[in-house]
């Protein structure tokens, strides 16, 4: 939490990941389709393949005083670097982990990863939601397996279709909620273990 | 306006105004959040929170890019275009970015932001260290925002 010089309150939220597991297609999704939020620009670095190398970047107003800064982190593992950097000052986490069942080692990997960066803050001070994506795929995995594979079975989870937009509103909202709730009742909130 | 904004607006007026060729400073923190900007000219028309999340993500990246090279500290980042360059420097807890014109005087830029940077950090200090600290005691007003916008989203 963050307020900036007009006196806006400011929370920053970030997609998280392994390469093409949906994060920019769930990010430009709620761009597109969310009402009711004052949206500004989007802000992406990608190749021209449209896999992002840095992050994409959209602030979302609720109301006047409360702006939620959104990220996307680029998956791929060599951008480790940059991933670390999107991450400073991070409010709210969505995960969001492939359910094609030949990334699954890929999601446990970038789960590790997010861990190593942000551990005992995650699920406390750090609030996570975990999508499970590309649930449309015929072959996607088991929601209760591939929680149970990541360590995530306490936390927030959906299964979604960033394509058609399916509970990845609900996603967001979740963790907007949390944030909110985790900031005006501290102690009360934290209730998603991630171990 | 609060002395600390009036501060930032300063120091962002000062460096416009100390070399011909400057369009616009901004300056961002280190999550990407722009605190403050100063455009020389009112109708320069640029998404401003965008630019300043790329500002501070490349002079963060850069950074770490140093770390893993062992060179020493990062004073300021150049990228140059065919019409114009943009500069960052590290500023304390902040990045001053600084947008100019193709033809610049680049040693007199770098002067006046080493400057600027070392004043705007000890500013950013002070706002810093003004503002609440995370899930401490808030004050209602801001808890009334907090309430307000956790109603607001429930509607959607
Ligand atoms: N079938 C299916 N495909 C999806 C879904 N979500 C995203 N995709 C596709 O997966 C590919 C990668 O999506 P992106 O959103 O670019 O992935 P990303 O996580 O941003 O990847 P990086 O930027 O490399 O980290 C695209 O071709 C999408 O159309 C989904 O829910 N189901
Ligand atoms: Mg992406």
């Amino acid at each position: 939490m963050k307020k900036d010089l007009q006196g806006r309150i400011h929370f920053k939220i970030v997609f998280w990941g392994p390469s093409l597991s949906g994060k920019t297609t769930a990010l430009r999704w709620i761009y597109d389709n969310v009402e009711g939020l004052n949206k500004g620009g989007f802000t992406s670095v990608a190749d021209h393949t449209g896999r992002t190398l840095f992050f994409d970047y959209t602030p979302m107003q609720a109301t006047a005083q409360v702006v939620f800064d959104v990220y996307t982190v680029a998956g791929q593992r060599r951008h480790r670097g940059q991933r670390k950097v999107i991450l400073t000052g991070v409010d709210g986490i969505i995960f969001v982990a492939d359910s094609s069942p030949d990334q699954m080692e890929a999601n446990i990997e970038s789960m590790a990863e997010l861990r190593s960066f942000v551990e005992e803050d995650l699920g406390h001070s750090i609030s996570l939601v975990v999508m499970l994506n590309k649930q449309d795929l015929p072959n996607a995995m088991d929601k209760a397996v591939m929680l149970a594979k990541l360590g995530l079975g306490n936390a927030p989870n959906f299964t979604t279709c960033a394509l058609t937009g399916e509970n990845v509103k609900r996603s967001f909202r979740q963790v907007t909620r949390d944030i909110l709730m985790y900031h005006l009742y501290p102690k009360a909130s934290a209730t998603a273990s991630t171990s | 306006m609060s002395i600390t904004v009036r501060q930032f607006d300063e120091i962002l007026s000062d460096v416009i105004k100390s070399e011909p060729g400057i369009k616009k400073t901004i300056l961002v923190d280190r999550t990407g959040l722009t605190i403050a900007h100063v455009s020389k000219f009112s109708y320069y028309p640029v998404d401003v929170d965008g630019i300043g999340a790329i500002a501070s993500a490349v002079f963060c990246a850069s950074e770490e890019q140093g770390k893993s090279l062992d060179v020493g500290d990062l004073t300021i980042v150049t990228s140059e275009f065919g019409d114009g360059k943009i500069f960052a420097a590290g500023a304390g807890k902040g990045v001053l970015c600084v947008i100019t014109d193709k033809e610049v005087n680049i040693g007199m830029i770098r002067l006046t932001m080493m400057k600027a940077a070392a004043e705007l950090a000890k500013v950013l200090d002070e706002f810093m260290a003004e503002k609440p600290a995370v899930a401490a005691g808030k004050t209602d007003a801001e808890r009334e925002e907090l309430r307000a916008a956790l109603g607001e989203l429930e509607k959607g």
